[in-house]
């Protein structure tokens, strides 16, 4: 089953008068439980292109589907309900709420979800113990160490089982030990519940644990290995 | 914190400035009320001079409900003399005894005594005219600082020239009142040679609480021929400029405090918000919906307002209280600043609206960035 279909997404920054073609045409199809890698120098387009997959930004041009759905037409408010209901995202930087603590930042969106408080407060405490982070519920994320808010971030993208976890370098500021105990986890979670994983990484060894890997450069798939 | 202290001090600013405005407004009013006018004014039929028959007005307005007493005073041009220094003044004739029930003049008195009843050779004159030890306390020309005891000569407009004792001297702040020279209504009758059975006007006291121009409606009511004005319309009339241009003062002052208030609360909420646009965008991320954002940012702005509102009336009633008590020292007298709950609920609206709308638009202007722009800040 297929989630995820691209055809020929192109990004361009205009800068000033400068035209920066962060993509040039990326198609590619990416189908349930798979636990894809995307690869490529620093500036090849890698995080453009998660971007656009996680209905961030509107690709300059191509059409990009999720789960079937042409997410072209969608209106804001309707991209925004996608997110919330059905995406996971770790961002490159983390991208905690400054004001809210560790539990918090994960069950907001589960709040907003629409989730029961007990649920979602057992959820969380519960991805929190797996991520190393049990005994951090209530600090604030300036009391965290990156590799800390790193983590802070991936449970907050996968406490609610997202039908596609995107995530941008989750792994970048995590030693080797921390981002073993990360990548188990979605290797579990992908083995287990068939979850769906997009993962950034410009670090080798991580191959081993993805099932197919895409190589960026200069906003082109210039190896695929699916 | 420091959005409450901010806004608190925009309120405080635009209830402050103007009540002290109004508390000059007051005091003036007080002033023309209890020193020079009375509650009401009755003066003589049009193009007459002298109010006739004063006796039975007197006894007329005595009588109609609200009043608590007429007073007639009866007033003639002359010159005061002392020494090398010479003024002109009108001179008032006045019974005390009945004025004492009308104006608050013999409560005032800074040196000596108010007249008695009948009492011949004396004046008092108020410390304006009298002038002050101290030169540079005077206002206007004086007799350059007699005091009591001391000996004045009154040249009348009628030719007759007159010794008196000063028995008092009176201060009340109010400048006009501060002028008068007043003697007994028997010596205004040697004086002028004959019995006084006229009066240039009389002025009439009336209960707190009644409103004057019922008060004037009774007194007509009652067949007084003379006119009657109540110390609203003498303010109409004669002063009518300057009251205007007092509350136009205060309408100014108002409007500027209130433009500061938005300018201030704008761009303090806006900056708060530009400083919150990566935290915006991180909730745009998720899937949080902009309406829910906006809502509950203004929800925040909208406590925030709510505290400093509170701090700021807290701060205004202690000053007002403060000031009750240690009144502000002016040369028109004590001044207290005058705030009225309206003011209060109105000022509470404006800052209320104001924030609102200067919370709304950054907080619609960021909500409605790209995501990854706002996120990027
Ligand atoms: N908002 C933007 N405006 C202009 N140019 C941009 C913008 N975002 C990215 N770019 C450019 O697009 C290209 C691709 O950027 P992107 O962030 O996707 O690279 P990346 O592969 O994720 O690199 P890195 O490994 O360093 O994260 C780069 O040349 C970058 O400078
Ligand atoms: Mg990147």
């Amino acid at each position: 089953m297929t989630m995820i279909q691209t055809k020929d997404v192109t990004k361009v920054y205009q800068m000033g008068k400068v035209q920066v073609h962060a993509l040039r045409g990326v198609t590619v199809t990416i189908g349930k439980g798979e636990f894809v890698g995307i690869m490529g120098a620093s500036g090849s387009g890698k995080s453009t292109l998660l971007h656009m997959l996680g209905l961030l930004d509107r690709p300059s041009s191509g059409s990009i589907a999720l789960s079937g759905i042409d997410i072209g037409v969608l209106s804001d408010r309707e991209r925004a309900r996608f997110r919330l209901k059905r995406l996971g995202y770790v961002f490159q930087d983390y991208a905690l709420v400054p004001e809210l603590n560790v539990q918090e930042n994960v069950f907001l969106a589960s709040m907003v979800r629409g989730t029961k408080m007990l649920d979602y407060l057992s959820s969380t405490a519960q991805i929190l113990a797996l991520i190393g982070l049990g005994d951090r519920m209530a600090h604030l994320h300036n009391e965290l160490s990156g590799g800390e808010q790193q983590r802070v971030a991936i449970a907050r993208a996968i406490v609610d089982h997202p039908e596609i976890l995107f995530a941008d370098e989750p792994c970048a500021n995590l030693d080797t030990a921390s981002s073993r105990t990360v990548l188990d986890l979605f290797k579990t979670i992908n083995m287990e519940r068939e979850q769906t994983i997009v993962m950034v990484s410009h670090e080798e060894w991580h191959k081993e644990y993805f099932d197919r890997v895409l190589t960026l450069q200069d906003g082109l798939i210039i190896a695929d290995t699916g | 914190m420091l959005t409450v202290l901010i806004i608190a001090m925009v309120f405080t600013n635009m209830i402050f400035m103007p009540s002290i405005v109004m508390g000059f407004i007051k005091n003036a009013e007080h002033q023309i009320i209890t020193y020079s006018t009375g509650n009401i004014l009755v003066e003589p039929v049009k193009d007459e001079e002298y109010i006739t028959d004063v006796d039975s007005l007197l006894a007329k307005v005595n009588r109609v409900p609200g009043v608590i007493r007429a007073s007639a005073q009866y007033s003639m041009g002359a010159t005061l003399k002392n020494k090398a220094y010479k003024i002109g003044r009108p001179v008032i004739a006045i019974q005390p005894s009945n004025e004492r029930l009308v104006t608050d003049v013999s409560k005032n008195m800074k040196e000596g005594d108010y007249l008695g009843d009948g009492e011949l050779g004396q004046v008092i004159i108020g410390i304006q005219t009298a002038g002050h030890k101290d030169p540079t306390e005077d206002m206007g020309p004086t007799l350059g600082a007699v005091g009591v005891g001391d000996s004045v000569t009154v040249e009348y407009t009628n030719g007759v020239v007159r010794n008196y004792r000063i028995k008092g001297i009176i201060e009340t702040f109010s400048y006009s009142a501060d002028q008068d020279v007043y003697v007994t209504q028997e010596e205004m009758e040697s004086v002028l040679g004959h019995p006084l059975d006229v009066a240039t006007h009389v002025l009439v006291k009336t209960e707190p609480g009644v409103p004057e121009a019922v008060v004037k409606t009774q007194i007509l009511r009652f067949g007084v021929r003379e006119q009657v004005k109540t110390w609203q319309d003498l303010l109409e009339d004669a002063m009518g400029r300057a009251v205007q241009n007092f509350s136009m003062l205060n309408s100014i002052t108002l409007i500027v405090s209130l433009v500061i208030a938005i300018v201030v609360l704008f761009i303090m909420i806006m900056i708060k918000t530009l400083n919150s646009r990566r935290q915006i965008g991180v909730l745009k991320a998720i899937g949080i919906e902009q309406g829910i954002i906006i809502n509950n940012y203004l929800l925040q702005v909208l406590l925030l307002t709510i505290l400093g509102i509170v701090l700021g009336v807290v701060v205004v009633e202690g000053m007002v209280a403060y000031l009750t008590v240690f009144p502000f020292k002016f040369p028109d007298g004590d001044i207290t600043p005058y705030v009225t709950f309206s003011d209060l609920a109105s000022n509470t609206v404006l800052i209320l609206v104001a924030a609102m709308i200067a919370g709304y638009i950054p907080a619609w202007q960021v909500a409605r960035m790209d995501i990854l722009t706002a996120m990027r800040a």
